[in-house]
């Protein structure tokens, strides 16, 4: 039977660990982060239509 | 006459039977009688038992190399890693990531789940199993098909029938071996919590989220690569709207036309001079050990978590961190509604749940950074 390598099992242990953890961190900041850039794009872009559409109400109004 | 009798006897598959073979048809029945009786992952379970079946019948040679039927199947599908990954394109396809979105907090749930991925690594090594072997038997604790089936294929492929096995046996058993580590880690209270409405998500933030995920995933772990990109592909085909036919495809036809070419593929490795073994017994105890600590680590996670977030989680939700997608999910939800009958857990268990497909994933890649 093969010696195990117990320097080696330590080794993919914790770096497994360590790995998936900061894997799905930077998953979730950057989730986080393009997600807030979207709403704020979208809330913008919801601002812009409201104020243009009582304008666009108020030139036909005056036409 | 009688000579043409004798060489057909002689030539049948009987004279060649050994005791092993009958030992694997009744494995094969066994699963047959869970697939369509007990509907235990019927999809898998039907091709896989028919599989062990007919590779167990002497002189068919069907996994011959070179010549034999399922060995092409098995060859270009899963030796040569293209079946996990389609399957991911279908699973992308179907999964919906809106609950991850809209909580991306629960990717580290995802994450806490995958610890008890290791230390079943650490348990396999201590009981014998070379490093290779361990990192194949932990990843059953992902409790994600594919991802056994691509891990194992490259570290230890005589593994492979015992591990995709194993693997889709307790993800069927989701609602027997789950719900007692729930009631074991968390109290009543816990389990009574009522979390915060989740935020409505948008289309292009659906859209994004395939997009950054992939490109993340696949520049920090190069070998998430082939099984990250499909699921990222497949989601995006669902999110953009644009391409019904080939998310039908994916989700629907192909996904259908490869699971049968998997099944059958793996039931074809169970031959019986390499699955009548006792370190199969071992391999089979030690995914049920897997499964049993991931779904306490992710519990265990959310609890963490717990002390430090203001608007509390619901720590059963952190069960749901292995994939089992949506089995793991449902199951949060029934535990959480038996606490409080108001109490609505699976949209809240959804994100957890997907991000332990992606967790999964990302905890193969590095296993097989680090041993492949």
């Amino acid at each position: 039977m093969m010696e195990t390598d117990w320097s080696k099992v330590l080794e993919v242990f914790g770096s497994g660990i360590i790995g998936v953890f900061l894997v799905m961190f930077l998953l979730q900041i950057l989730t986080q982060l393009s997600t807030r850039i979207i709403d704020f794009v979208e809330n913008k872009n919801k601002d812009k239509t409201l104020v243009s559409v009582p304008q666009e109400a108020v030139a036909k109004e005056k036409a | 006459m009688f000579d043409i009798l004798r060489e057909l006897i002689f030539t049948s598959g009987f004279v060649s039977l050994s005791g092993g073979n009958i030992i694997m048809w009744m494995i094969s029945f066994v699963l047959l009688y869970l697939a369509i009786k007990k509907q235990y992952e019927p999809l898998l379970l039907l091709p896989i038992a028919f599989g062990i079946l007919v590779v167990n019948l002497p002189l068919t040679f069907l996994m011959d190399p070179e010549h034999g039927l399922i060995w092409f199947f098995y060859h270009y599908g899963i030796e040569l890693d293209i079946i996990p990954p389609l399957i991911f394109l279908g699973l992308g396809a179907m999964i919906d990531f809106g609950p991850l979105i809209a909580n991306p907090k629960t990717l580290l749930l995802g994450a806490g789940a995958q610890a008890g991925l290791y230390v079943t690594f650490f348990a396999a090594v201590l009981f014998g199993f070379d490093l290779q072997e361990a990192g194949s038997i932990a990843i059953i604790g992902g409790a994600d098909g594919p991802t056994t089936i691509y891990l194992t294929s490259k570290l230890a492929p005589h593994l492979l029938g015992a591990t995709a096995v194993s693997a889709y046996a307790y993800m069927a058993l989701v609602p027997i071996i789950q719900p007692p580590m729930m009631k074991l880690l968390t109290t009543d209270a816990e389990r009574k919590i009522v979390m915060t409405k989740l935020r409505p998500v948008s289309k292009l933030q659906k859209i994004c989220f395939p997009i950054v995920t992939a490109m993340t995933i696949m520049l920090v772990v190069p070998p998430a690569a082939p099984l990250i990109s499909m699921l990222m592909l497949g989601n995006l085909f669902k999110e953009s709207g644009v391409v019904e036919r080939l998310t039908n495809a994916a989700s629907n036809e192909l996904m259908n036309v490869v699971t049968i070419f998997l099944g059958l593929s793996i039931g074809a490795t169970m031959t019986a001079a390499t699955f009548l073994s006792p370190k199969v017994l071992f391999i089979f105890f030690l995914g049920l050990f897997a499964f049993a600590i991931s779904t306490g680590a992710g519990l265990l996670m959310a609890k963490f978590m717990n002390l430090f977030l203001k608007d509390k989680i619901n720590p059963l939700i952190g069960a749901a961190g292995v994939s089992a997608v949506p089995m793991a999910a449902r199951c949060v939800h029934k535990v959480g509604s038996e606490a409080n009958r108001r109490n609505y857990l699976l949209m809240y268990a959804m994100g957890p749940n997907v991000a332990g497909v992606i967790g999964t994933v990302v905890a193969a890649a590095i296993l097989l950074k680090n041993l492949g």
